[in-house]
């Protein structure tokens, strides 16, 4: 009940802030955009490109929305470190809220705000043609929710951990574009040769790449759904135990 | 009354680029309740790593803190329900207003919106606040700023509030303005605990004052107490360019029963120190005229608490003073 409480709080907290500084909001939003307006047509004339059947729209966007879920969480330690530095954590620890909710209450709302993004990118989508399944859709928004839940909590804690811009840019960033390519968001995978295949499946984003083209065509069998979230689930809960625990140990 | 806060034996090192940094060695202390208790001393002297102990933001290593009842070590949540703290950086969020910092703050020690509605209120009159509540917090100067932290530190009214460094790039009006509000706080039985490198902080707002250097403590007791015990009234003289009439006097005077010490200070200036200085006036020129120096001038000087830390150090706190941090 604290918990909720305390996440609620500190959620809407972080809302305030976005509403009243919203330029970073369409920064955010015009990456996957681009991709979108800039890469889906040169698909469009790869129609003998294996793995690329029917719609080309149907196959890009879910890769999208797991882009978008992955930058968004990649991205939320920035925020950490900015009020890392503005003695903002170091406040907050002091008071007797939950450590979960120190954590949580900015991620809550870093996530719902991918969602209204994935809204937008859905309704852009259907107006070049996206053909909509929301069962199917319904099914991926948990799996976005829990990829960017453990990336955000990681992201989060290495901003602790490392404290300044110059460590933490390095590490996301470092890990940004291997994982990136090697989960087939812009290209199947199934294109370049076996080792890759075989190196993608040591990547959480891949799983969630395969499991958004099923999903997005309503395709419940064939166990990429069921092999996300196996995945996905432990994965989400491991981060945000060490990120729990990096902010109650944290010397700030 | 109780004391509010108790220290033994308290130690912390650091690992830095594989060496052992013993940051605070061994410091004890009790702070009774309804006093400004101030730890002076300078940077890097382990102040801020003793208060982040006392206020569970730091594990302790060894030794025990008792704070407002209750052990650290054993239950830092319920610690955190019964102090304030301001930490140097303040911390509070730019682009809410101060009423909306205010609020959250009350609101996460788990009181109602009400109830948190009315203490805020309250803090706004009572912290000069209310006319630019409403403002976000980065329109603030840095005075209204400080104000704020503050507020933000006793919105919950705890037993014990915590400041580390609270006047720190503060002009002086601002500096005076807030150790004023600090002291209504005292009025109204909250207890202070601070971190300052100002000796003049120290002295003009802290009713006990514990000297930190190097980890340990070197002195402890009211500010006119250390004066007077550690340091005495402080004679200053001035002779002229005469070669070696310095050490002259010093000699003269080092020999005297009445007389503590002596140290020689910067372009000519002799400091003597002793236990009643308007007494020891006559005695002192009539030595030094039947010893036949020239003397320029001479005066009698308050103590400040930079004599203490000198007599105890070998240093002066002013020169070790400067820059942030630690």
């Amino acid at each position: 009940m604290k918990l909720v409480r305390d996440t609620g709080l500190l959620a809407w907290r972080r809302a305030q802030q976005l509403l009243r500084n919203p330029v970073w909001l369409f920064v955010s939003l015009t990456v996957p955009l681009l991709y979108l307006a800039l890469f889906t047509p040169l698909l469009k004339d790869l129609p003998a490109a294996p793995g690329l059947g029917g719609n080309v729209l149907d196959e890009f966007l879910p890769g999208i929305l797991a882009l978008l879920a992955f930058t968004s969480g990649a991205n939320a330690g920035f925020g950490t470190l900015f009020e890392l530095q503005a003695g903002v954590i170091e406040r907050l620890r002091v008071t007797p809220a939950s450590r979960l909710a120190l954590l949580l209450g900015p991620l809550v709302t870093g996530m719902v705000s991918m969602f209204i993004f994935d809204l937008i990118l859905l309704i852009v989508g259907i107006a070049f043609g996206f053909h909509v399944h929301v069962a199917g859709l319904l099914v991926l928004a948990v799996l976005l929710a829990l990829f960017y839940l453990a990336m955000a909590a990681f992201s989060t804690a290495v901003a602790l951990l490392t404290k300044e811009i110059t460590g933490f840019a390095a590490i996301v960033n470092g890990i940004n574009l291997p994982l990136m390519l090697l989960a087939g968001v812009l290209l199947p995978i199934s294109l370049g040769p076996a080792w890759m295949g075989v190196l993608a499946h040591f990547n959480p984003l891949y799983y969630l790449v395969q499991a958004s083209r099923a999903l997005a065509l309503n395709t419940f069998s064939g166990g990429a759904m069921w092999e996300a979230f196996a995945v996905l689930a432990p994965l989400c809960a491991i981060s945000l135990a060490w990120a729990t625990r990096v902010y109650r140990r944290a010397v700030a | 009354m109780s004391d509010v806060i108790e220290a033994r034996e308290l130690r912390k090192r650091f690992k830095s680029r594989g060496r052992v940094v013993e940051a605070v060695r061994g410091v004890s202390f009790n702070v009774p309740q309804g006093e400004i208790f101030g730890f002076l001393g300078p940077n890097g002297a382990g102040k801020t790593t003793t208060l982040r102990m006392l206020t569970t933001l730091l594990t302790i290593d060894e030794g025990e803190a008792n704070v407002a009842g209750l052990d650290v070590g054993s239950a830092p949540a319920k610690v955190r329900e019964r102090i304030g703290y301001v930490s140097q950086l303040g911390g509070a969020d730019n682009l809410a207003t101060g009423r909306e910092n205010l609020m959250l703050q009350g609101r996460l020690y788990g009181r109602d919106r009400a109830h948190v509605a009315a203490r805020v209120e309250e803090l706004l009159g009572l912290l000069d606040l209310a006319s630019f509540a409403e403002r976000q917090v980065k329109t603030y100067s840095g005075g209204q700023k400080r104000r704020l932290d503050v507020a933000l530190g006793i919105v919950h009214e705890p037993e014990v509030l915590f400041l580390d460094e609270p006047t720190t790039g503060l002009d002086p009006q601002n500096r005076a303005n807030l150790w004023q509000h600090v002291s209504t706080l005292r009025e109204r039985g909250v207890t202070v605990f601070l971190t300052t490198h100002y000796l003049e902080e120290a002295d003009a707002l802290c009713d006990r004052v514990m000297i930190i250097d190097d980890g340990a403590i070197v002195a402890e007791g009211s500010p006119r107490e250390l004066k007077r015990d550690i340091v005495g009234d402080a004679v200053v003289l001035r002779v002229g360019e005469e070669d070696g009439a310095l050490a002259r006097i010093n000699a003269v005077l080092a020999a005297a029963p009445f007389v503590r010490s002596t140290t020689q200070g910067e372009d000519g200036e002799l400091h003597c120190y002793v236990d009643d200085g308007p007494a020891a006036l006559p005695e002192i020129l009539r030595r030094i005229d039947s010893a036949k120096i020239p003397l320029r001038a001479i005066s009698l000087s308050e103590p400040t608490l930079d004599d203490v830390f000198l007599a105890k150090t070998g240093r002066s706190l002013r020169d070790s003073g400067a820059g942030s941090g630690a």
